[in-house]
Formats: structure tokens, C-alpha cells, sequence
């Protein structure tokens, strides 16, 4: 439908589009000498009233030359306020009636002229927003403290005081049927690999669903396996990790309303990574990146273990040590993976009513938790002190896993490994790592091989430099092989 | 960006070895003793060595028909109906090879891990997680064989050490002393050994850089055969020829005589054998590959998963045909001797001769 050069048929269309929506404001006035009647329309809550108060209906009511210029004002008016009298910053010229509903419901506010066939836009929008705070999720001991926030375009330019960069590209998509959620997309166009950035592109707007919420629902949608408990894509809070992630020829997805962006590809090399390893001498870097893939074998493997070695193989373990174990379990009376299972389910439990519950509630239900768990449970003899350590050692090594999701999807899988412990024993625990070996591998991140430092570059193209261990910045010159880059170095020693 | 369907030429390397080595080099080194004694070594390298024109000449058939696969080459050459024959002959050898190494893993699992669990059980357990990877396309094969390979070769150099620490190396001596007569003998039943080396057949055309695949498919065959040599002298220099001759498995035996210093492991051979786990399974998953493939060209689809699962019966219906362990290894051996040596070696022997024929008369 098209803006009519009638008001007052505008106007109705308008009010009939928005029947029933309280938080729109719509302003009369009159322009001028000959009282040309205008609307200007708003959603209360969405603009900054100061702007539109004092920079345009005050200087559209109180402008000298509209009041005393006689010779055709009419003819081109929309133009003329725009060029002449309205003081804002961005001021845009539209004619279908569908685009300026959005633009009420994005934060604009569009100024109606009888007798114009253009509604002017201005750009208004200011909402309450919270401002830039340091993550909850990815904390550093040391590096920048700033953390995305719910509004997009905070976020895109914490990202480009990183990268002041014209190749910088910054292009938007609009998600969602109902939502309209604008989604960001940022990379450095003589970096990225063609062929990911259509990927990307192609996959966002295959889309067709009628809202987007967060990120991760995005995510969701764009990922080639989703029925593969294991994510495919990065989410990150922090702008450090974007920047550099951009830089080694990545994409990173921004969404409106959530500080958490999208980061694709993602290898099994890059969800161990945190920014933090790049602010730390390689050598601290490389041990503690060791420590990461460690912890991610603890968390899966230690209870199946446990099972699996308690009972069909102590005989592996060191004969004193078999007979401790065996001492410590005689007053238990469940058989190990039972004992587990209770133990791995407390421990879930108290997770999740811990993450749910914040402040003093929640630490209440650290302490309680941990007297149960820690005392009061291996007293009553249901279960084996060896098995609290064991649950300990599970529980720490989450923990120390950067990616969160991840770290959820693998704590999800130690229950199937536990049962496969229990049946089948260390050889089950085999079978558990080569199926999840065969499906690491069939999982492709955006085209790029999930597993790719493992599976395929290997050491001389550099990506293992940056995955187990990570290597000096000198040594680094190369961005990593699996994004395919088009410009290839980095670093040059002068 | 890679393109689908191709892989590296080094994971066509690691492909080669992590197939070829499986349950196999758990009894290479007694079965090569009891015939050689101490110059078993000599039949398992000119063994490997045999395999070397056959990989050339594999390459060459590649390079007669550029951009063709294996499957559109035999048909070329050989007519689909004879072709199809052929395939059939693989087939059958797949699945027996298969049965026969999910056999002794079997054995292997139940005597050294899970002594109460029933040998079926764990066939089927292993079968069906073959075919997980089976199912896939090569890439994943490759990607698969790049994340065992270390695992593999981490394997390999413990065993060495554990020679090095343990063994004594004069038990490698006397050398060239053998009883040469029983080369062949000892050559035919080593190149057994080699089985699972035709993954090229299929791996070589998804090449991404063919020029170069042939010196990375001979890396990987010499170093099949360097771990093989090494595992025959760490076993060796340890155990002595009388008593590796008598072992069925003589590798785990050398695992399971070490206690680590400061020991938090008792019995190396569990966690040996839970690793060796991973290197069965990638020689599993490629021949199980293989078969899909020879079943989806004789049925003409374009996707090979669906006839991996209706293998699995079959192949367990085999694998427990023998009743013990000294028949798998003393009737099925030899039967699969004969039928690695007709389906992986003459076969494509076969295809390269009548190519070569057929060109030469259409030059002529």
C-alpha cells in the first residue's frame, strides 16, 4: 500500500493497522502560514521524546521561514522539511505504507504531511538498554572487561572500535516473520572465504520463522546437524573473541536482544579456545589448553571409568589400590553404577538450582548441597568416598571447559557412557569413543570439517600450532587453515 | 574450502595404514616365528614389498582413465556383467575377511577384558558400531583414520619402549638363519597381512591433489610395514623365539609382562587392548565401506548406506561358524588366504592387464 497525498486517509489506514495498540503516540500539527496539517506517530517507550520534542516538532511549529514563505509550500514539503527544518540526525523519505508501519515499530518516528505522498522517518529510536558490562560467562583474569549487551548496535560497534577497518563489512538481515529481529553480519571481506560468507548467507535467509528470541535459536536453525546433541556453531560474549575471530577469517552472526553472537566455522579446535590464551606467554597458553582437553575427557569419561574399572576390571588398577576401592565399597549397597547414577543426578540437580537461584539463596544451596554430597552421604554408606572424588573431578573439569554448550552437550553424554560402562565395561567405553569419534567427524561446521586440526591439516598447516598447544604470535604468521582465508598472513617480522 | 567428496592425500595415507593394521598384528609375529623362527621379519617386509607394484600399478590404471572411479573403470574394461562377477567375488571376500576379524577381536575382547560376557554379544555390539562409520562417505573415512592414526603410532613407539626397557635384544640373533625353503610359504601367508590395502581402489580417485597420491599411498604402505618389522622384533627381543611361538597373541603378552615404575596401572594389556579397540574398528568401518560400495555399483544406486546393515547378519552368521579360536585362525585363515589373494591382488591385476590390452589394440 502507498502513502496517499491525503492525511486523513493515512491516518486511518494507520489507526486501523494499529487498533488496539495503546503504545502508540500520534501527534497533530499544524506547519505554517496556511496551517498544513501533519501527524507524527510514535511507540511510546521505543524513542527518545527529547529529540522529538525539541528538534522537530518545535522546529517545524516555530520555524520563521515556514510561517512567512507564501510561494508554494505545498508543492514539495516533505522535501523541504526534511532538507530545511527538521534538526535530526537521520531523516528518511518512504512510500510504502507497510515500511513506515515497521519503522514505527523499530523506534522511528514518521511525520505524516498533508498533501506529501512521502512520509518522512527520523531516526529517534532510544530505548532503555543496559549498558556495556563485563561478561558473566567468559570471565578473564586479565584482558578488556566489556561484554555485548542486548542492543545490536552497541554490540557491532564494540566490534568495530576493534577492527577500524573499511573492509570491515557490517551487513543486515531482518529474521522472523512476527519479530522482525535484526540479524548482523560481520566479516572482513578480503579475509573470509567466499564460499562460507554464501553459505551464511544462504542458510539465514532460507529462514522462515515467525520469531527468533536469541541467538542460540538462530544457531539452531543454521546448523547442519540438528540432531547432533553437539552445537555447531560458537556463541561468545565478549567482543575480544569476535574481533579476533573476524580476523582469522570467520563470520560472526550478531542478534538483537542478546549479548550472546554467533560465531561459525567452529573446529574442536576453537570451542577449546579462550581469549585469555592469547593475553598469557605461550607456555602458561599451551599447559592450560592442555588442561582444557583433559577436563573435556574427565567430564565424559571419569564416572564411566569409575563404573567400568570398580566393576569388570579392577584387576587393572594396583592390587592395593583395587582392595582400598573394594574396602570403601563393602558398606555400599548399590553396585557402582547405580551409585553413580544417584551421585551424577544430585550433582545435576544441584546445578541447575544453584544456576536458577542467585545470590545468598544460592549459595545456601552450595553449602547444603556439599554437606550432603560431601559428608553426610558417604556416612550413611550409600555411596564410596572414591566416587565423591570421582563426581568432584567431574564436576571441576566442566567447569574448566571455555565453551558452555559444549560443555553441557558433553555432560549430557557421560550418562550414555555410563551405561555403556556398566554393560559392557572398558569396552564399552571404547565403543562410546569411537561412535562419538565417527560423529565428531561427520559433523561439519558451515561446510569445514568439525574435527579439522585433528582430521585433516595436521601439523604443517599450522592449525594444531593454535589447538593443543598454542604457539608464540611469531610463530602464528599464518591465520588458521580451516576458514580457508584468502589473505593468508598476519604477522611479518620487520 | 574443500570440495565434497575428496580427501587429502595424507589421509589417504593414514586411510592405508589404520586399514590394513588390525587384528592381524596381534598374531603377525607368532605365526611369522613358528615358520621363519627368528627370520620372520624377512617374509613380512618382502610381504610389504610385494604390495608395491600393486600400488603402482594401481596408479596406473588411474592414470589410463583420468577422473573415472574404480567401479566405472571395471565396467569399461571388463563389460558390467563380468564386472559384476568380480564384485560379487569382493563381496563374499569382505564379508569373510570381516567375520574373521570381528572373530578374533572377539576372542581377543573376551579373553583379556569382558571374560563373562557372551562373544555374540560383543560381535554385534562391535558390528553395529562399524557401521555407524561405514555408512558415511570417504571423507569422514579419512578424517576418521587422520584421529586414530596417532593414537596408532603412540601405540607402536610404547611398544618399543617396552622392548627397549624390558627386552633383550640378543634374542633377535642368530639372523638369515631360517629354513629359506618356507619363505614363500611364510611371504603368502604375511601378505594376509596386508588385506585392507584395496581401500585405495576407492580412496585414490577422491584424491584432492592426485598428482602426489601415489608417493603419500607408498608412504603409508612402508610405514605399515616399518610397524609391522617393529612390532615382529619388540615381540622378539622379548618374549625369545621358543616361547613367541607358542603365544597366540604375543603383542598383548609383551603389554601384559611390564609394570610401569611408580605404577597406577597394573595390567598394561587392558589398556592396550581398550586402544586397539579404535584400530580394529578403522579396519572395520573401510572394509564394511568397501562392501557397500561393490553392493550399490551391482544395484545401481547412488548411495551405498543402505546395504550396510543388511551385511551385518551375514557377517556374524560367519563369524561364528568356527567353533574356537584355533579354527578361525587354522581353517578360515587359510581360506581367506586364498581369497585376499585372488579378490585384493589378482582382481585388480586382472582389470589393469585388460586395460593395458585394450589400449594397446586400440593403438594398434
Amino acid at each position: 500500500m502507498l502513502i496517499s497525498k491525503n492525511l486523513q486517509e493515512n491516518t486511518e489506514n494507520i489507526k486501523a493497522i494499529f487498533k488496539d495498540c495503546d503504545d502508540i503516540v500520534y501527534r497533530n500539527i499544524e506547519i505554517g502560514k496556511e496551517r498544513i496539517k501533519a501527524l507524527i506517530i510514535f511507540v511510546d517507550g521505543l524513542v527518545d521524546k527529547i529529540v522529538i520534542s525539541e528538534f522537530a516538532i518545535e522546529s517545524l511549529l516555530n520555524s520563521e521561514d515556514l510561517k512567512n514563505n507564501m510561494e508554494n509550500i505545498r508543492a514539495n514539503i516533505a522535501e523541504k522539511a526534511s532538507t530545511q527544518h527538521l534538526a535530526i540526525h537521520d531523516v528518511k523519505e518512504e512510500e510504502d505504507l507497510n515500511k513506515v508501519v515497521d519503522a514505527i515499530l523499530f523506534g522511528e518516528t514518521v511525520l505524516l504531511i498533508d498533501g506529501a505522498d512521502k512520509a518522512l522517518i527520523m531516526s529517534t529510536r532510544a530505548w532503555p538498554a543496559r549498558g556495556v558490562q563485563e561478561p558473566q560467562t567468559e570471565t578473564v583474569v586479565k584482558g578488556p572487561r566489556d561484554g555485548f549487551t542486548e542492543t545490536i548496535r552497541f554490540n557491532t560497534a564494540l566490534v568495530r572500535r576493534r577492527i577500524r577497518d573499511p573492509r570491515l563489512k557490517v551487513k543486515t538481515l531482518r529474521v522472523g516473520r512476527r519479530s522482525k529481529t535484526d540479524v548482523v553480519i560481520m566479516y572482513i571481506e578480503d579475509i573470509v572465504n567466499e564460499k562460507l560468507l554464501q553459505e551464511v548467507y544462504k542458510r539465514i535467509e532460507s529462514i522462515d520463522i515467525d520469531a527468533v528470541g536469541e541467538s542460540t535459536a538462530l544457531e539452531f536453525l543454521i546448523e547442519g546437524n540438528y540432531l547432533s546433541p553437539f552445537p555447531q556453531a560458537e556463541s561468545t560474549e565478549r567482543p575480544d573473541a569476535v574481533a579476533a575471530s573476524i580476523l582469522e577469517g570467520r563470520v560472526a552472526i550478531l542478534v538483537d536482544n542478546t549479548p550472546f553472537v554467533i560465531l561459525v566455522p567452529s573446529t574442536i579446535g576453537t570451542i577449546f579456545q579462550s581469549t585469555e590464551d592469547y593475553y598469557t606467554k605461550w607456555p602458561m597458553a599451551s599447559i592450560v589448553r592442555s588442561v582444557r582437553f583433559f577436563a573435556a575427557f574427565l567430564t565424559v569419561l571419569s564416572p564411566a571409568l569409575y563404573i567400568a574399572v570398580t566393576s569388570f576390571h579392577p584387576g587393572l588398577i594396583p592390587s592395593v589400590l583395587a582392595f582400598y576401592v573394594a574396602a570403601s565399597r563393602i558398606n555400599v549397597p548399590f553396585p557402582a553404577v547405580v551409585e553413580s547414577f544417584l551421585m551424577e543426578l544430585t550433582i545435576e540437580l544441584l546445578r541447575e538450582s544453584g544456576t536458577r537461584m542467585a545470590g545468598p539463596i544460592g549459595s545456601t544451596i552450595g553449602i547444603v548441597g556439599g554437606i550432603i554430597i560431601g559428608q553426610a552421604s558417604v556416612e550413611a554408606g550409600i555411596v564410596s568416598p572414591l566416587k565423591i572424588i570421582i563426581l568432584a573431578v567431574t564436576t571441576i573439569s566442566f567447569f574448566a571447559i571455555p565453551n558452555y554448550e559444549w560443555a553441557l552437550s558433553l555432560r549430557v553424554i557421560r550418562f550414555i557412557f555410563m551405561i555403556l560402562a556398566a554393560i559392557f565395561g572398558l569396552y564399552g567405553v571404547m565403543l562410546g569413543i569411537v561412535t562419538l569419534m565417527v560423529h565428531f567427524a561427520k559433523l561439519e561446521s558451515f561446510g569445514i570439517p568439525f574435527t579439522a586440526p585433528f582430521s585433516g591439516l595436521g601439523l604443517k598447516d599450522g592449525d594444531l600450532k593454535d589447538t593443543l598447544a598454542k604457539a608464540p604470535l611469531q610463530k602464528l604468521a599464518f591465520r588458521p587453515k580451516f576458514t580457508f582465508p584468502k589473505d593468508k598472513r598476519r604477522y611479518r617480522r620487520r | 574450502m574443500h570440495k565434497k567428496n575428496t580427501i587429502s592425500n595424507n589421509q589417504i595415507k593414514n586411510l592405508l595404514i589404520t586399514s590394513v593394521i588390525g587384528v592381524g598384528i596381534l598374531s603377525l609375529p607368532s605365526n611369522m616365528a613358528s615358520i621363519l623362527d627368528n627370520d620372520g621379519w624377512l617374509a613380512i617386509l618382502v610381504g610389504g614389498l610385494l604390495i608395491v607394484p600393486l600400488i603402482f600399478m594401481v596408479d596406473r590404471l588411474f592414470k589410463m582413465f583420468p577422473n573415472k572411479d574404480i567401479f566405472q573403470i571395471g565396467e569399461e574394461v571388463l563389460g558390467r556383467i563380468l564386472f559384476t562377477i568380480l564384485l560379487i567375488v569382493i563381496i563374499i571376500y569382505t564379508i569373510l575377511t570381516l567375520a574373521y576379524a570381528i572373530r578374533v577381536f572377539g576372542e581377543v575382547i573376551k579373553g583379556y577384558l569382558l571374560d563373562r560376557t557372551p562373544i555374540k554379544v560383543i560381535i554385534i555390539t562391535m558390528l553395529l558400531a562399524a557401521c555407524y562409520l561405514a555408512r558415511a562417505e570417504i571423507e569422514v573415512l579419512g578424517r576418521m583414520a587422520t584421529m586414530v592414526y596417532p593414537i596408532l603410532i603412540g601405540l607402536i613407539i610404547f611398544l618399543v619402549l617396552l622392548s627397549i626397557a624390558e627386552g633383550d635384544f640378543t634374542n633377535i640373533l642368530p639372523v638369515f638363519n631360517a629354513d629359506f625353503t618356507l619363505l614363500p610359504k611364510g611371504i603368502l601367508i604375511s601378505l594376509f597381512s596386508y588385506a585392507g590395502y584395496e581401500i585405495i581402489l576407492l580412496a585414490y580417485t577422491t584424491s584432492d591433489n592426485k598428482k602426489d597420491a601415489l608417493k603419500y599411498t607408498l608412504r603409508g604402505l612402508f610405514i605399515v610395514i616399518g610397524i609391522y618389522v617393529i612390532t615382529f622384533f619388540s615381540t622378539l627381543s622379548q618374549l625369545g623365539v621358543n616361547q613367541l611361538k607358542r603365544r597366540i597373541w604375543p603383542t598383548i603378552a609383551i603389554a601384559n609382562e611390564v609394570d610401569l615404575p611408580g605404577y597406577f596401572i597394573e595390567n598394561l594389556d587392558g589398556i592396550v587392548l581398550t586402544l586397539w579397540v579404535l584400530i580394529v574398528y578403522t579396519t572395520l568401518g573401510p572394509i564394511l565401506y568397501t562392501g557397500g560400495r561393490a553392493l550399490a555399483y551391482i544395484f545401481n544406486t547412488r548411495s551405498h548406506d543402505i546395504f550396510i546393515l543388511p551385511l551385518i547378519p551375514l557377517i556374524y552368521i560367519v563369524s561364528i561358524i568356527p567353533d574356537n579360536i584355533i579354527s578361525v585362525y587354522e581353517n578360515m585363515g587359510i581360506i581367506l588366504g586364498y581369497m585376499v589373494i585372488i579378490s585384493a591382488m589378482a582382481i585388480p591385476i586382472l582389470i589393469y592387464l585388460v586395460a593395458l590390452i585394450k589400449k594397446r589394440r586400440r593403438k594398434a
